[in-house]
């Protein structure tokens, strides 16, 4: 799968023949991609191997460069250095026209002139295909999309959901070898978006087309992606599979943006893999970022990695165990979450399947503990500087429907 | 428009219980809604509806003698046999010329210039751009035309510019001619078709055109099957804006027309106010009238049929049994 990219020095000239025969169909590679507005980057050289057949998710904040990632593939923009392969080819300068590769909006962007066939129809009759041609394919993608009893209506006359899939049906009624999905679920509710996630999956791999799927939401990232690109400020933070993103971020901002995490604060002894806090020793098997000994870091934990016990438990099966008092229970359906208070200001959130998790009352006094396994500690710095971008990400109303997806 | 009211009945629903709605002293409320729409069709009833009735009716009378201006006692077509003799025939005539051509004219200068405005210039500049457009428009109409006088006159400022450029030998002899109505209709209705045509464009978002290239359109197949048919209520719009005014218009013929470049508007002016025949003027209104909702529902007619081939090769019936 992650063949090793070839090292090529980035410079303005056609990179036509370099790799085309090691580049099946469906194949993008990304080298050096820089654009930039004004004085802002929005993406700073970016280099990202996409493999043919895979599911990829671009994931990020608004204002990551997500976004114009994706235009930069489709051609609606060009970009101010890099260069660009899509199965082997050179795209930059090539119009999105002529680009073997089909987008789905986020507003699914049906032409509302047009009926449902009408509008499945338009990339066949741009290529001047046979009308019974036409016929046939048209009614083959509907069924796809179980739509084909829809095709004579308006795109006014859908729910969100419907649109969406025509929207689907239509980007990928010319084959292409790749599909550009720009937020296609954000304006479905929830349940609906789970469904279309299960689907746009079995789609992808029937079809075998590589899909590009852009998202905020890491919720649908983790679920359906072969591989997720975190990105944060233009740049690539993390490109890994989601067990490797969600258990061994690549670093703090990373750890914090997927899921949830405890950040505790410390500082690093002898071992690096020892931390000394205020709340006595943490330890972890794996270390990242350059911890140097003496330096001030902090451990994150997950919140389903933390047991609560109203007994302490013995610290020889459990390396880390924090005393402190349940100050919170809430019941989140299928888990229920402490809020434990430990030291003078911070706090441990915990989630417990409801079946194993003990009967306590707030005020009562506990002890947390987890696995050396279930750490990570970052150089400190660095976690500081994801826990404020992650503030100020909470902020936005977009970054909030991540929040909810946390709690399911 | 529909949101709002909606915002507001769900205002309504929210701040007051149903029972609310049957205690006492709230029977206004029961008023139709209909309501709402008193003052426009007062208004349209007793300045549009009754006038043009009034117009048809005269138009089946006479002139009694010297001094009286219209009469009804015997009713005829005489006045439309008169209204379409060979002397006033010529004019309509010559209406509907500067009417359909300063039409397409107006047409073929705004179709490109809206879409340019309103989807290719630069955003800042937009304002400034529609601006320029809008601000002679303020000026006082017929100010505007007579400033047309001094520039298409023979020792004017355009003729002088034709003659030093070499272009033409001599001053230029338009005006009071057909050509220099056309002029200065064109110039004075141009903007009554760039703003329709512009809110039109503007309203084609960008996803659409971008969904249409991303499915392999170039730029005259996107603008051809998607910009175009979607700013179709834009175009009627401005066609209707421009194309019916145009017809009725007298102030750019009398000033810039003279003898030869009369127009009907100026002809029924000219029964009613100088020949005191409002029987005649009256009967060439009508002609007038009729004139413009022939052609427009033509006009209309030979786009629907224009476009068929179009709309025909883009229907899709999928013969399916489901």
């Amino acid at each position: 799968m992650s063949a090793t990219i070839p090292v090529v020095p980035v410079s303005g000239e056609p990179t036509r023949n370099k790799g085309a025969q090691t580049e099946e169909t469906g194949t993008v590679v990304l080298e050096s991609v820089t654009k930039r507005y004004g004085t802002a980057t929005a993406v700073d050289s970016i280099s990202l191997r996409v493999e043919a057949g895979e599911f990829l998710s671009l994931l990020g904040p608004s204002g990551c460069g997500k976004t114009t990632t994706l235009r930069m593939l489709a051609g609606f923009e060009q970009p101010d250095a890099g260069s660009i392969r899509i199965s082997g080819q050179n795209v930059i300068g090539v119009p999105p026209h002529r680009r073997n590769v089909n987008t789905v909006f986020q507003a699914y962007a049906l032409f509302p002139h047009m009926s449902i066939a009408e509008n499945v129809a338009y990339g066949l009759r741009q290529k001047r295909v046979g009308k019974q041609e036409i016929r046939e394919k048209v009614t083959e993608a509907l069924d796809m999309v179980q739509m084909v009893s829809f095709a004579d209506r308006r795109p006014t006359q859908l729910s969100g959901g419907q649109q969406q899939r025509i929207a689907l049906a239509r980007a990928l009624i010319n084959r292409p070898a790749v599909l550009l999905l720009d937020e296609p679920l954000g304006a479905l509710d929830r349940q609906l978006r789970e469904e279309m996630q299960l689907e746009l999956k079995l789609l992808q791999s029937r079809l075998g087309i590589t899909f590009i799927f852009v998202t905020h939401d890491q919720g649908e990232a983790l679920s359906m992606s072969d591989r997720i690109a975190i990105m944060r400020d233009g740049r690539i933070e993390q490109l890994a599979n989601a067990d490797t993103i969600y258990d061994s971020p690549a670093n703090a901002y990373v750890a914090g943006f997927v899921g949830q995490q405890n950040f505790l604060s410390g500082r690093i002894g002898v071992d690096p893999h020892v931390m000394d806090t205020e709340f006595g020793q943490l330890r972890a098997t794996t270390v990242t970022g350059e911890l140097i000994v003496g330096s001030d870091a902090q451990a994150a934990v997950r919140p389903e990695a933390v047991t609560v016990s109203a007994e302490e438990p013995a610290s020889v099966t459990t390396p880390n165990v924090v005393p402190g008092e349940l100050i919170g229970v809430s019941h989140l359906g299928e888990t229920l979450q402490f809020l434990v208070q430990i030291g003078h200001e911070h706090t441990l959130l915990a989630r417990l399947p409801r079946p194993a998790a003990p009967r306590l009352a707030v005020g009562d006094r506990v002890w947390c503990s987890w696995s050396d396994e279930s750490v990570n500690f970052f150089p400190a710095k660095q976690a500081a500087a994801a826990k404020a971008k992650i503030a100020k990400d909470a902020v936005d109303p977009a970054a909030s429907t991540r929040a909810i997806s946390i709690k399911e | 428009m529909t949101t709002q009211l909606e915002a507001i009945g769900a205002a309504a629903l929210q701040s007051e219980p149903p029972s609310a709605a049957s205690a006492p002293g709230r029977d206004w409320k029961r008023l139709p809604r209909a309501i709402l729409a008193f003052p426009a069709w007062a208004w349209l009833i007793a300045f549009f509806l009754a006038p043009v009735g009034m117009v048809i009716w005269f138009s089946f009378g006479y002139k009694p003698g010297m001094f009286g201006t219209h009469a009804n006692d015997v009713l005829s077509l005489d006045r439309y046999a008169e209204a379409l003799s060979p002397t006033f025939f010529a004019t309509f005539q010559n209406t509907l010329w500067v009417g359909v051509t300063g039409t397409l004219i107006i047409l073929a200068i705004s179709v490109p210039f809206a879409y340019w405005l309103a989807l290719k210039a630069p955003m800042r500049h937009r304002g400034i751009l529609l601006a320029m457009v809008m601000i002679p428009f303020w000026t006082n109409f017929l100010i505007r035309t007579i400033g047309w006088q001094i520039i298409l006159a023979p020792e004017g400022f355009f003729s002088q510019v034709l003659q030093t450029l070499g272009i033409t030998d001599g001053p230029l002899e338009i005006m009071f001619t057909r050509t220099a109505v056309l002029i200065g209709v064109v110039y004075n209705y141009l903007p009554l078709m760039v703003l329709p045509l512009f809110v039109a464009f503007d309203r084609v978002t960008l996803s659409l055109r971008e969904a249409s290239k991303d499915l392999g359109a170039g730029r005259w197949s996107t603008f051809l099957h998607i910009t175009l048919p979607l700013a179709k209520p834009g175009l009627i719009v401005g066609v209707l804006l421009v194309y019916i005014p145009l017809m009725g218009d007298y102030i750019t013929a009398t000033v810039l027309g003279g003898a030869k470049g009369n127009m009907a508007g100026q002809m029924v002016a000219n029964q009613f106010q100088t020949a005191q025949n409002w029987a005649l003027g009256s009967a060439m209104a009508v002609v007038l009238i009729l004139t413009i909702l022939g052609t427009a529902a033509l006009a209309g007619l030979i786009a629907w049929l224009g476009t068929w081939p179009m709309r025909a090769r883009r229907r899709l019936v999928l013969g399916v049994e489901k």
